[in-house]
């Protein structure tokens, strides 16, 4: 049993991983991480690669929508537009694919920036039907350009580490999971800062922050710009790992797919855009395998499918049903019921 | 502790070693695999119902019939709900639990994310559920081919018959605004040009769309002898029949594969009457001339339609199987390179009735197809020319 942690300093009360327990379980889940590319088949690499790209661009949602209040249906377009740009400047450019990443972060970030002006007028619903039109412009741009390849998209060269072709999921594993990590640290600290403070406050009441000195269009568009920033690299990296981009491959269901995530997983929390990615990416997949047991013909697999996607749904209505806070909220009793233990909570 | 630390690595080689006998025996094993990624939910799940079914039947049938030289062939399909990252999921799931060397994908998303992995492993021929032109490059895409000709060739037929039964005709090109839809336009409108055919209008509607209103009026303006529609399983274009029949057109309406269903044609109720379009293969209770296949599908589902994608899931099938025969026939080893070659050496191939005329795989795609014409009164679709191939 945990009494408590006590803290004697502010730098202590303010620290991301605040006590010995959490460091080492911090330090476990990174060697498992490590060691995860040594010990797993292609089918679950590809999964972890696409769980980390998913968790990356939830992680930017739940900046905008969780810290700041501010939805967005426009996620996916921004992904498109750092999936394009990284595209284009490895096809023609052959620049190395950090600089590309970065690129593709900065053009979604101007996007985001452009998409975000209305949020000063229009809040919740009204603003998310406006960044609808972030979709459908995007849509529009990709499919007309002839640079963007037109509906016919681009294909992508793999991105190369000193001359080493990130070409396998293997490969592609130590640039996409370092670099979601990278970003869920940087999301971390940012609501340690007074510029993610702001953010809460914004969410919280925007008059009152405005009342208490910030600036709300400044820090409106900033939170639209860092949410679309990492749309933007979670884009670049979904283009490097699927080496393809159409206009079709970043459509509106896309951007519910990442809000539905942050609400399953938990607005407003880093580990809820953790979870919710990982529940939306694997449990669909988990579903199958499960039904990949059950001992039935290869029919079963077509009588089953509907029952699946609809085991899916019910998952998700029953998790907003009981536990409105999301999958970060239970993890938290879990946590507090060992903390406590053998006491009840 | 040591002994504790003993026995878990003595647990831990026992694990390696059986994991490693496994993999032996598995790389072994003498069942030829064809993996899917099939769409059984999903918008596209009418599709690949009918396909996992026809792909089912085909693998029965070889399997009863001895296999490919004596070893089975098994059929291992994932459902995919027509989403490319949960098709390259199942792609990735069936080929690290199995030998794969053969293929079906669900889509031409699907088709050209796979093929830098196709080309990395060269183990596997592909086919799918894509006739996209793009694919038909044996240079871009080596170890794919397109079962039925692609949608420019299915344009290309279409066009062909037009000009042979009204030369100088009048044609509309009506498609959406999608990679399907835009596909073959480009090249048709020159194909057009090139058979003395004159393109009056070209009317893209956005997707989804449902009041097409303006698009008809616009396409009454023009009043085409043929009116072409691409890029759509189904709506628009009842609706776009219905009106334009209204404003008393008399033009002759036509479809491309995803189309031509019997039961989807039948979907649009009075507006099918007449309905044309290409279909590269035979329908299921087409009884003309020799169809030792159809007749073995029949037998299969007495009196239960089977629809077009089924005979296109179990041609696919019937083609893989063909390669896989030729190439362990000649004595190689089963992988993309091989099992490419020995399908492109198929010529004057007898599909058994399920496309009635001999077929040559000279490229990535079989440029054959047939017009069928509906008749409502007999709710089937009924053919309106003889068997066009296109060189």
């Amino acid at each position: 049993m945990r009494i408590g942690a006590a803290k004697e300093s502010y730098v202590a009360d303010a620290a991301l991983f605040d006590t010995p327990t959490q460091r080492v379980w911090i330090g476990l889940a990174f060697a498992a991480l490590c060691a995860f590319p040594f010990v797993a088949d292609e089918y679950w690499l590809y999964l972890a690669c696409l769980i980390a790209i998913n968790v990356a661009s939830a992680c930017g949602l739940n900046i905008l929508t969780g810290y700041t209040g501010l939805v967005s249906l426009g996620q996916a377009a921004f992904m498109g537009l750092g999936a394009y740009t990284v595209a284009v400047m490895e096809n023609r450019l052959g620049t190395p694919f950090g600089i590309n990443l970065l690129a593709g972060g900065l053009v979604a970030m101007a996007g985001g920036v452009v998409v975000g002006i209305p949020s000063l007028r229009v809040k919740g619903l009204y603003l998310a039907i406006s960044t609808i039109a972030a979709s459908v412009l995007a849509h529009f741009l990709f499919a007309n350009f002839k640079f963007t390849g037109g509906t016919a998209g681009l294909s992508i060269q793999p991105a190369r580490f000193f001359g080493i072709a990130l070409d396998t999921s293997f490969r592609l594993y130590w640039l996409i999971v370092p670099l979601a990590v990278l970003m869920l640290l940087g999301a971390a600290n940012l609501f340690r800062t007074r510029i993610g403070r702001a953010f809460i406050a914004i969410r919280d009441r925007d008059i009152s922050a405005e009342v208490l000195g910030i600036p709300l269009l400044r820090y409106k568009l900033m939170s639209f710009g860092l949410s679309s920033f990492y749309a933007g690299v979670a884009g670049g990296l979904w283009a490097y790992f699927f080496r393809v981009v159409t206009p079709e491959s970043f459509p509106l269901i896309m951007s519910i797919f990442f809000l539905a995530a942050i609400i399953v997983g938990g607005m407003g929390s880093i580990l809820g855009c953790i979870l919710g990615a990982v529940f939306m990416t694997l449990v669909p997949e988990l579903l199958k395998i499960v039904v990949g047991w059950l001992p039935m013909s290869t029919n079963a697999t077509l009588v089953l499918s509907p029952v699946r996607t609809m085991v899916f749904g019910a998952l998700i209505i029953g998790f907003l049903i009981f536990e409105p806070h999301g999958l970060a909220e239970m993890w938290r009793r879990v946590r507090r019921y060992f903390h406590l233990w053998p006491f009840r909570t | 502790m040591s002994i504790q630390r003993r026995s878990v690595l003595s647990a831990a080689a026992l694990a390696v070693s059986a994991l490693a006998t496994s993999g032996s025996a598995l790389a072994q094993g003498e069942d030829i695999v064809l993996g899917g990624s099939i769409p059984m939910t999903g918008v596209f799940a009418f599709a690949g119902i009918g396909v996992n079914a026809g792909i089912q039947d085909y693998v029965k049938i070889a399997n009863d019939a001895g296999g490919i030289k004596g070893r089975k062939l098994r059929y291992v399909p994932e459902d995919t709900g027509y989403k490319v990252d949960a098709s390259v999921a199942a792609f990735k799931k069936i080929t690290s639990q199995n030998k794969v060397h053969l293929y079906y994908g669900d889509s031409t998303g699907f088709a050209k994310t796979i093929n830098p992995e196709l080309e990395r492993s060269g183990q596997i021929l592909m086919a799918g559920a894509s006739f996209a032109t793009e694919i038909n490059d044996p240079k871009k895409y080596p170890y794919q081919f397109l079962v039925g000709p692609d949608y420019t060739e299915m344009i290309g037929i279409l066009l062909k018959h037009i000009a042979k039964v009204k030369p100088g005709a009048k044609v509309a090109f009506v498609y959406s605004d999608s990679e399907f839809g835009r596909d073959p336009i480009d090249e048709s409108r020159a194909g057009a040009k090139k058979l003395g055919l004159n393109v009056a209008v070209e009317i893209m509607t956005p997707p989804g769309s449902v009041d097409v209103s303006g698009e008809v009026i616009k396409l009454r303006r023009a009043d085409p002898d043929f009116t072409i529609f691409h890029g759509y399983v189904l709506a628009p274009i009842p609706e776009f029949v219905i009106q334009a029949k209204k404003l008393g057109m008399k033009s002759q309406f036509m479809g491309t594969f995803w189309t031509m269903d019997n039961s989807m044609v039948m979907k649009m109720g009075e507006a099918a009457d007449g309905f044309m379009g290409v279909m590269p293969f035979r329908y299921y209770y087409d009884t003309e001339g020799k169809s030792p296949m159809l007749e073995k599908i029949r037998a299969l589902h007495p009196n239960e339609y089977q629809s077009a994608p089924y005979m296109q899931g179990f041609l696919t099938a019937m083609l893989m199987t063909e390669a896989a025969k030729r190439t362990l026939d000649a004595g190689k080893p089963l992988d993309g390179k091989n099992l490419k070659a020995a399908l492109n050496s198929i010529k004057n191939f007898d599909t058994g009735g399920i496309i009635g005329t001999p077929i040559t795989i000279k490229g990535n795609s079989i440029p054959v197809g047939r017009i069928y014409k509906a008749d409502i009164k007999q709710q089937k679709m009924l053919p309106a020319s003889d068997w066009i191939t296109l060189e």
